[in-house]
């Protein structure tokens, strides 16, 4: 990994990636997340994602992207914490695959920096036509989200856990917003954007001194005032909840979320690793082999751990008159762990399968770039083997001690209205 | 077409395959240069094979076996179960179920000598008792439930219904509550002796190995070779559809509609599958004037979409996604289908969708799962990756301008609307 300052808060990291078929360069904005601008920068990637100035139409990019092997644009936005991302990223074969012989790199590389600085803009305006067929298409993806009924489940809990806090603010923002935005209002959240963001480019299997270049020349062009991306937060311990949700489905639906009420330290981070693969996740995890193999509750409960939100989440699909059962299943097995014997076999099985999965990590474009990207966003930049030296290290009482942490703060239940699930 | 790319690619899909004494398959592709290894040991049996003679006894399935059998697999006689056993050497272990094969999977960067004995050990030694296959009903059970949750799994299978009279393929790859149920692990046991046979597998290696690696670990394992007779019967299944339409109801935001072609099936033709695959991009894909149409009229969100599935007994085309207006998004479908069988398929589209999926057989070349994914695939169906470019850089427009004068015709066609439940 070479990591280097081009300008004020604009950082170019260069990761190897020789052995893959493919180049990608990806380019994050990072600012403070608002409620009053979620909605903007939702619809904003679907926007620009259409075109740019030296290809506006949407077929015809569509066309040359195809063209060129199936390269593939994408523009994204999200929420990382309290912070905003927007990402836009370009990937496609190597030159050395090119059956016409053509130079696909340079090509990937002027459609990049296309569509993320000479975005398709006249008079100081998006096409307003483009935003009224992305506002109905942003519509749907709001209203769509009760299809996925287990990412359901979870964005529900999420807005009893976050309540009104930044962090909780919606990656696709909000039903209520969406019709206020004018064309002149989404250019000026863009123009907000490049003037404004923390901006960190990383480079895979492409030539780094011209995307350098290519950056350089742009970001010159800008009148920059960088803001600084907010400080991760974890929320502060409260009286639990605990929802049920009609819904007529098949399987009912539970999510678990506690928080550790403060963001853990960059050098905590392996033991909660451990901590959360000795939970559930791992089959060898206690909520595998005991909540779904030996109980038989459930296909999947899962747990993950957000260290830029200080949030444990599980969650589950379970028949619906084992919902209660399945919430005190998990509790049980989480209390256990937190007053009885963590086994030496268990520490080393979930050693192992970590291991395992951080020498992988190089092994794959995308998990590279997740990998690095989560670094920078914690200011950590520790390599996977760096992450395994500390594993080797971690005890029983670590993980322990990172169990205590967590304290329970909503459970949410989609039941079906027959009944199911009888707690309050 | 040059080909110094094409060379590229020649070197990039090399691998060794061979076949032992015992009948076994062994594929390995040396990637030294990546850290771990992605391992498949894969049966030719999945879900659509629900009758079969072994040794002169007939046997009838009910619905979702090979799956359930995925699943038992990982336990062995000891009480021990398999994902117990890799937890000692880290490796990363899975299993699948697909209408035509079963495969069981690792991934590991250490112990791979270990893991592979695992792996070839529990596949090979099957154990089930009337307990642990009740256990497991309750299981799979809930796995049946989250997918009857799904709306585009539920699209699929109710095409199929609409499709097919008899074919397999309509019932779901799990199976139902009920028909999981009379499993028994005489059953169970009957389906291994059948297709858990060496000559029915293969073992396919991808990443940070060697070839005498793998037929190491193979001769450590001991396969035996197994003498079974067995005879697969494909269920006869008329040309016509089964039904023209369903409606379903879901908890849903808008309507989901289908629209579904049966085909007559070509099981394992390579040039049949290509021009399949560019006929769904050629009428919705993103690069599509009728694509555009319907996203600007706000009739589909990206993720409408058009597939196709082949296999013993089937071949078919569904394009399906949300949208508001059903009955439009047919029409137009219809008609554009109509003008490509007219009019054929344009020069320049035609080497645009090419390049396109050229593109993807590149891009699976750069990762160990999906180079030993696709061996292994490739394997069942008679061919090597490489075939499959190969395949794709000699398909023409005449080749699916010839394919359009009998595929997508309406008189085999049927469709499925999912409407929000109230």
């Amino acid at each position: 990994m070479q990591r280097e300052q081009i300008l004020p808060g604009v950082y170019l990291t260069s990761l190897p990636a020789d052995k893959f078929k493919r180049s990608r360069i990806s380019i994050n904005f990072i600012m403070p997340g608002k409620r009053s601008t979620a909605t903007s920068y939702a619809l904003l990637p679907m926007v620009m994602e259409r075109g740019y100035e030296a290809c506006p139409d949407m077929t015809q990019l569509s066309i040359k992207l195809a063209q060129l092997y199936g390269a593939s644009l994408g523009v994204d936005s999200g929420m990382q914490g309290p912070n905003r991302v927007l990402n836009f990223s370009m990937v496609g074969i190597k030159d050395d695959f090119a059956f016409g012989g053509e130079a696909l790199s340079k090509e990937y590389a002027d459609i990049l920096f296309g569509v993320a600085f000479h975005p398709d803009v006249k008079n100081g305006a998006f096409d307003s036509e483009a935003i009224e067929i992305e506002k109905d298409k942003l519509r749907e993806v709001l209203e769509s989200e009760i299809n996925e009924k287990r990412i359901y489940c979870v964005r529900q809990a999420r807005r009893k856990f976050f309540g009104d806090d930044e962090s909780g603010i919606e990656r696709y923002g909000y039903l209520d917003d969406i019709d206020p935005i004018t064309p002149q209002q989404l250019y000026q959240a863009y123009l907000n954007m490049v003037q404004t963001a923390a901006v960190e480019v990383l480079v895979m299997g492409a030539d780094a001194q011209s995307v350098k270049t290519l950056l350089v020349q742009q970001l010159q062009k800008i009148d920059r005032c960088l803001l600084q991306p907010a400080q991760p937060h974890a929320m502060p311990v409260t009286a639990p909840q605990s929802c049920v949700e009609p819904l007529p489905t098949e399987q009912g639906k539970v999510c678990m979320l506690f928080t550790t009420a403060e963001i853990l330290k960059n050098e905590d981070l392996s033991k909660m690793r451990m901590a959360i693969g000795v939970l559930g996740g791992t089959p060898t995890s206690r909520l595998f082999t005991n909540v779904r193999e030996k109980q038989s509750l459930c296909y999947y409960c899962a747990s993950s751990y957000s260290h830029i939100n200080g949030m444990l989440s599980i969650d589950s699909g379970v028949e619906h008159k084992n919902a209660e059962k399945l919430q005190q299943a998990v509790l049980a097995e989480l209390d256990k762990l937190k007053t009885e014997e963590i086994t030496q076999k268990e520490i080393e099985d979930v050693k192992r399968t970590l291991y395992n999965s951080l020498d992988a990590v190089e092994d794959n474009l995308p998990s590279i770039e997740n990998w690095y990207m989560g670094e920078i966003m914690r200011g950590s930049f520790k390599t996977p083997q760096q992450v395994k030296q500390e594993i080797a290290m971690v005890s029983e009482g670590d993980i322990r001690a990172m169990l205590d942490k967590f304290t329970l703060q909503v459970t949410y239940t989609l039941t079906n209205t027959k009944g199911g699930a009888a707690h309050a | 077409m040059p080909n110094a790319a094409l060379e590229n690619v020649k070197s990039a899909t090399w691998h060794s395959k061979i076949v032992l004494a015992n009948g076994l398959t062994v594929i390995v592709c040396e990637m030294p240069q990546y850290k771990g290894v992605h391992a498949i040991y894969g049966t030719n049996y999945g879900s659509v094979v629900r009758r079969f003679n072994l040794n002169g006894t007939d046997y009838t399935l009910p619905a979702g076996v090979a799956h359930f059998l995925e699943h038992k697999m990982f336990e062995n006689e000891d009480g021990q179960d398999a994902f117990a056993l890799y937890a000692k050497t880290g490796a990363n272990a899975n299993a699948y179920t697909s209408f035509d094969k079963t495969c069981y999977i690792f991934s590991a960067t250490d112990n791979i000598d270990e893991s592979l004995d695992i792996l070839l050990s529990f596949v090979s030694k099957p154990y089930f008792t009337k307990e642990t296959v009740e256990k497991e009903q309750g299981i799979i059970g809930q796995e049946i439930k989250m997918y009857d949750d799904s709306a585009e799994w539920r699209m699929m299978f109710a095409m199929f219904d609409c499709l097919y009279h008899t074919c397999p393929v309509k019932d779901d790859i799990a199976g139902s509550v009920e028909s999981i149920a009379e499993i028994t692990p005489q059953l169970l046991y009957a389906c291994c002796d059948a297709f858990y046979c060496p000559q029915n597998m293969v073992l396919s290696v991808a990443g940070n190995i060697t070839v005498q690696q793998v037929l190491d670990a193979v001769q450590r394992a001991e396969i035996p070779a197994k003498e079974s007779a067995v005879k697969r019967y494909v269920e006869e299944e008329p040309a016509e559809i089964h039904k023209p339409h369903i409606e379903l109801t879901m908890a849903v935001s808008q309507p989901i509609f289908g629209l579904g072609f049966k085909e007559t099936p070509m099981p394992n033709d390579i040039r049949t599958e290509i021009i399949c695959d560019m006929l769904t991009e050629l009428l919705v894909g993103d690069t599509t004037p009728l694509y555009r149409k319907l996203y600007d009229e706000g009739l589909i969100n990206p993720g409408f979409s058009g597939e196709y599935l082949s296999g013993e007994g089937y071949l078919n085309f569904i394009f399906a996604g949300e949208t508001k207006d059903p009955a439009q998004v047919e029409k137009l479908l219809r008609a554009e289908i109509t003008r490509l069988k007219t009019q054929g398929v344009d020069e320049e589209m035609f080497t645009c969708i090419k390049n396109m999926m050229l593109g993807d057989f590149v891009t699976n070349l750069e990762s160990i799962d999906d180079v030993a994914g696709d061996l292994a695939a490739a394997h069942f169906k008679g061919r090597t990756t490489y075939d499959e470019i190969a395949a794709l850089c000699d398909i023409t427009v005449q080749d699916l301008n010839n394919a359009l004068k009998t595929m997508l015709n309406p008189e085999r066609s049927a469709t499925v609307i999912i409407k929000p439940k109230a």
